[in-house]
């Protein structure tokens, strides 16, 4: 920022408050929006393995507890009390909400990781064969990714699970993964594209370095925090797909993942009967997933992009 | 202004017109693939649900018959697709006779109006507000809000939408809870209807603006970093040109081209998120539409909804690419 | 070349004293320029040398008050017309800006607005220290008088920056840098991305536009050469102090100051070949700059004393000051030496 500073106000100790200010992002992996992000998913990953231990998960399954509880300190609109077995309270077909908390969070994370590693590592092979190949590879799938960016996933998605129905969530995650590939691809051939152009990489190649070397001891290990911000990026798309299609109602339905419990509790009508907690559990939950994520993603675009840091 | 280079049109007329090639045969194709005779299946069940439970063999015949199901594949997909060509894409199985072309020609513009406005409104103070985040002139309480009126953002539409019609329509009762406009209103351009259409189109649009304008907000303050340490911008400080002139003249117009292209990649991920919240609320445009032809099980209805909003998000694209060259003056030289 | 010379009778445009500017890092502050003291006279051409990383572009955005964080200006004072910049406001400060002191960047890089017309880049110039232009008709005369000067053809009124080749880039920054007939006119490397042909005529266009304009100028550069044709006076810097400022004649014909000596030889002749003198720039940390004179850790004629005392200014005659020891009249025995031993070389 263009501030002047001029002799009235900065004294030359202004100038050792300053470097101390810069010592902090030293290292650019410890900054606040990182750290806070990883924390948070690392604190709701240790509270998912403390339910696992200290909980009954079976009561996650339909009918294993009484209807329609609401959680503990509230009321129902039929005046029952929330009671300390089920501190979450109960949906109207018999699950605790607690239980289904601790099945159904791991459960969605797992289809955003298996969708956005599937998509990531089709992306990374594109990406680097369009961007360091170039000539019709380039052409191909750079039309590729503009027709597939285009293209709402959700809707294809949609078409293919009217055919298939329900499936289980690999199945799920496999389909989303379809659909997961073009943008990490888009974002990795920009990158490869302008690294192929930068110094350091010319000269490896003036120099005779083999093209594999240049790919993954140049260019890969400067490509990393770009290669995490967009693996990040890859795992929220998946997962507000794999939501968005358990909330039509294509989710597997025994053992009910978050997406899914919003499919019922909307099909109950649960907003108008007051059900806040039976669509809130997975909904806050899922607000707070979408946040640490976020998080993560902002602090590696500070790590890849140090000027953003320097802005703070 | 130059206009656009003949090399850049034909790179987005064909990107345009591929991607509604490859949609339409995806969607041909998925039911075919699939094991079993999903279509068979499909119009059994119709016909099942319809009561009629005798002769059904007969009656899925005369099904198939109906919609030519019993050609050769190559055969279908050329008449199908010289039926979009001509703009008809078919009948509803549940609705029949309605045609789809009727059902989704009652939907869109609602889809469109809700979709427009809320990202005209999410693109503008998004990147308004990324650029105040930016300048040094921003007031001290601006800086801070911003960020704090951030905190929804990545938060999906959808559970947005919950949250929304949960606390201002269910808890508050400030806005309606569903559907387009009033129960019992017939549309017309009176000023009654219009404040009704907007009153139930706040918490759809807000559901959409308020998870996404951060994005933008960061975006743009990428951007404005970036342009901040040109060279121009030291050349702007030296001249001693107006701050607020030099904010919006030399800054925002820069970064802005950039935010276009991120749009226009964008629009995929708006038409994913804007089909559920509509579905939420219950909005009757082409989101509810499709939800209700999933219910119904209406396999025609489906395809022709995903087709047409396939086909509407290409040309959102294609025509935020054609203007991209205008207001870029570099672009329309280099062809590029 | 510029036909005037002027003494230091005449008027002094640009005082700056005592000019100190910071770098702020995370291992402490780097002393970009180091209370830095001269004069600009009215009409004069001053030219600024050194090697990169000398601080002579600092300086420059110093006198400009446009020095970027981290860097930030420790003390000084800065007088244009008796006006003192550093103690302006914000909106004083806008205003002063350009008609007091403007600059002329490296134009053939990035210094115009991609996305403006050259008529808006200059138009904006004029409209933000003179107000709305009404008679739109008279903005673009003047403009076009603005091209004429510089020697653009009118044609490129409307082109944007991008349509331009290098020098007429340059030509445009030239022409907006004198819009406002400023007092004095800052060249900051004006001409080094330019090839030598257009480079020549870049700069004679800035000498002829200075001279009908009647402003004062300070040309920024490294070429030694392409310098001494177009300045009257030459202010030598090294490592962020400026160790010499004299008439450019005096500067290649007698340099007193040995890192100038080391200048004036290193410019290579086409007439006869001599080896290339290696030097290996500046040696020292520029956080912890060495006691005594800045210069001694290369200076071949350095002793004990160097380490201990400062060189002041001093004053060989009019407009002629050194920083340097060997012109204290208490050693002019070792000058004599010293100048001997560079008349043997």
């Amino acid at each position: 920022m263009a501030e002047d500073i001029t002799v009235k106000d900065a004294p030359v100790a202004g100038g050792t408050k300053k470097a101390g200010l810069l010592n902090r992002f030293d290292n650019p992996w410890l900054n606040w929006k990182f750290l806070s992000g990883a924390g948070i998913l690392g604190f709701m990953f240790f509270l998912i393995f403390l339910g696992y231990q200290l909980w009954d998960t079976d009561l996650a399954l339909s009918a294993r507890a009484p209807l329609n509880l609401p959680p503990v300190g509230f009321s129902n609109w039929r005046g029952q009390e929330g009671i300390p077995e089920h501190p979450l309270g109960t949906e109207n077909s018999g699950r605790d909400m607690l239980a289904l908390w601790i099945v159904g969070t791991p459960r969605t994370i797992f289809v955003g990781v298996v969708a956005a590693t599937v998509g990531m590592i089709a992306g990374i092979i594109l990406g680097f064969m369009a961007g360091f190949l170039g000539g019709i590879f380039d052409d191909v799938i750079r039309l590729a990714v503009d027709i597939a960016i285009t293209i709402p996933s959700l809707l294809v998605l949609i078409v293919i699970q009217a055919v298939l129905g329900r499936v289980d969530l690999l199945t799920m995650a496999l389909l989303i993964s379809l659909f997961s590939w073009a943008t990490p691809t888009r974002y990795i051939r920009a990158q490869v594209l302008s690294m192929r152009e930068s110094g350091y990489v010319q000269m490896a190649r003036l120099s005779g370095v083999p093209v594999r070397d240049i790919m993954f001891k140049e260019i890969m290990p400067n490509l990393l925090p770009y290669l995490a911000a967009s693996y990040i990026g890859n795992m929220q798309g998946a997962i507000i797909s794999a939501v968005g299609l358990e909330v039509l109602g294509f989710g597997p339905q025994r053992i009910p993942s978050l997406g899914v419990a919003i499919f019922f509790s909307i099909e109950a009508g649960a907003l108008f009967r007051n059900m806040w907690w039976w669509w809130g559990v997975p909904t806050v939950t899922l607000s707070i997933v979408f946040v640490a994520l976020l998080l993560i993603s902002l602090g590696l675009d500070e790590v890849a992009n140090p000027r953003l840091r320097k802005a703070n | 202004m130059g206009g656009i280079s003949l090399n850049y049109l034909v790179r987005r007329l064909l990107v345009f017109f591929l991607t509604l090639w490859v949609a339409a045969t995806l969607i041909f194709i998925i039911p075919r693939l699939a094991p079993g005779d999903p279509i068979a299946a499909m119009v059994a069940r119709l016909s099942y649900q319809a009561g009629f439970v005798e002769n059904s063999n007969l009656i899925i015949e005369g099904w198939k018959e109906r919609f030519g199901l019993n050609d050769p594949v190559y055969v279908q997909y050329v008449r199908y697709l010289t039926g979009l060509l001509r703009g008809d894409l078919g009948y509803s199985m549940a609705r029949f006779p309605s045609t789809v072309s009727e059902l989704v020609g009652r939907a869109l513009p609602w889809t469109l109006g809700l979709v427009g406005v809320a990202t005209v409104i999410f693109f503008v103070v998004g990147n308004l507000c990324g650029a105040l985040l930016v300048w040094n002139k921003t007031p001290r309480m601006v800086r801070v809000m911003i960020p704090i009126s951030m905190m929804f953002t990545s938060i999906p539409p959808l559970l947005a939408g919950l949250l929304l019609v949960y606390v201002f329509g269910f808890l508050f009762k400030w806005f309606p809870q569903t559907y387009s406009y009033g129960f019992g209103m017939t549309p017309a351009l009176t000023l009654e209807f219009i404040a009704n259409v907007i009153h139930h189109g706040f918490l759809p649009a807000m559901a959409i603006v308020l998870v996404t304008f951060g994005y933008w907000a960061l975006g743009m303050r990428g951007m404005m970093i970036t342009i901040e340490g040109e060279d121009y911008m030291i050349l702007a400080q030296a001249k001693g040109l107006k701050p607020f002139y030099v904010l919006y003249r030399y800054m925002i117009r820069n970064a802005i081209l950039p935010q276009m292209t991120a749009l226009a990649v964008s629009i995929g991920t708006l038409v994913n998120g804007a089909v559920l919240v509509e579905v939420i609320f219950n909005y009757n445009g082409m989101g509810t539409l499709i939800f209700t032809a999933l219910r119904e099980q209406d396999f025609g209805l489906i395809q022709g909804t995903s087709f047409i909003l396939i086909t509407t998000s290409a040309l959102a694209v294609l025509i935020i690419d054609l203007s991209y060259p205008l207001i870029d003056p570099r672009i329309s030289l280099e062809g590029r | 070349m510029s036909e005037k010379r002027n003494g230091s009778d005449s008027r002094t445009v640009l005082k700056v004293e005592k000019l100190r500017i910071h770098y702020a890092t995370p291992q402490g502050d780097v002393i970009a320029v180091s209370d830095i003291s001269f004069n600009l006279y009215e009409g004069e051409t001053l030219g600024l040398v050194g090697e990169s990383g000398c601080g002579k572009s600092t300086t420059a955005y110093g006198i400009l008050q446009l020095v970027q964080p981290p860097g930030y200006i420790v003390n000084g004072s800065i007088e244009v017309d008796g006006t003192e910049v550093l103690n302006l406001e914000e909106e004083e400060l806008r205003k002063f800006r350009w008609t007091g002191l403007s600059l002329i960047p490296q134009g053939a890089m990035n210094s115009l607005n991609p996305t403006m017309r050259v008529k808006d880049q200059i138009t904006d110039v004029i409209e933000a220290h003179e107000g709305k232009q009404k008679d739109r008709e008279a903005l673009r005369e003047r403009i076009f008088e603005l091209f004429s000067n510089v020697g653009l053809p009118n044609r490129i009124y409307n082109m944007y920056p991008h349509e331009l080749s290098g020098g007429m880039k340059q030509r445009v920054c030239i022409a907006m840098g004198v819009a406002l007939h400023p007092t004095v006119v800052i060249a900051d490397e004006a001409t080094s991305a330019l090839d030598v042909v257009v480079q020549r005529i870049v700069a004679q266009t800035l000498i002829k536009v200075k001279d009908e304009i009647g402003v004062s100028l300070i040309v920024i550069g490294h070429d030694m050469g392409l310098l001494a044709q177009i300045v009257d006076r030459i202010a030598v810097m090294y490592a962020g102090k400026m160790v010499e400022i004299a008439p450019v004649e005096n500067v290649y014909a007698k340099p007193l100051h040995p890192y100038t000596q080391l200048l004036i030889d290193s410019i290579p002749s086409i007439k006869e070949r001599k080896p290339l003198k290696i030097t290996e720039g500046i040696t020292h940390d520029p956080r912890n700059p060495p006691s005594g004179c800045i210069f001694r850790l290369r200076c071949p004629f350095a002793w004990q004393h160097c380490a201990e005392v400062e060189p002041p200014q001093i004053m060989v005659e009019d407009l002629h000051e050194v920083a340097c020891h060997l012109y204290d009249e208490q050693f002019h025995e070792r000058r004599a030496n010293a100048l001997a031993t560079i008349a043997n070389s």
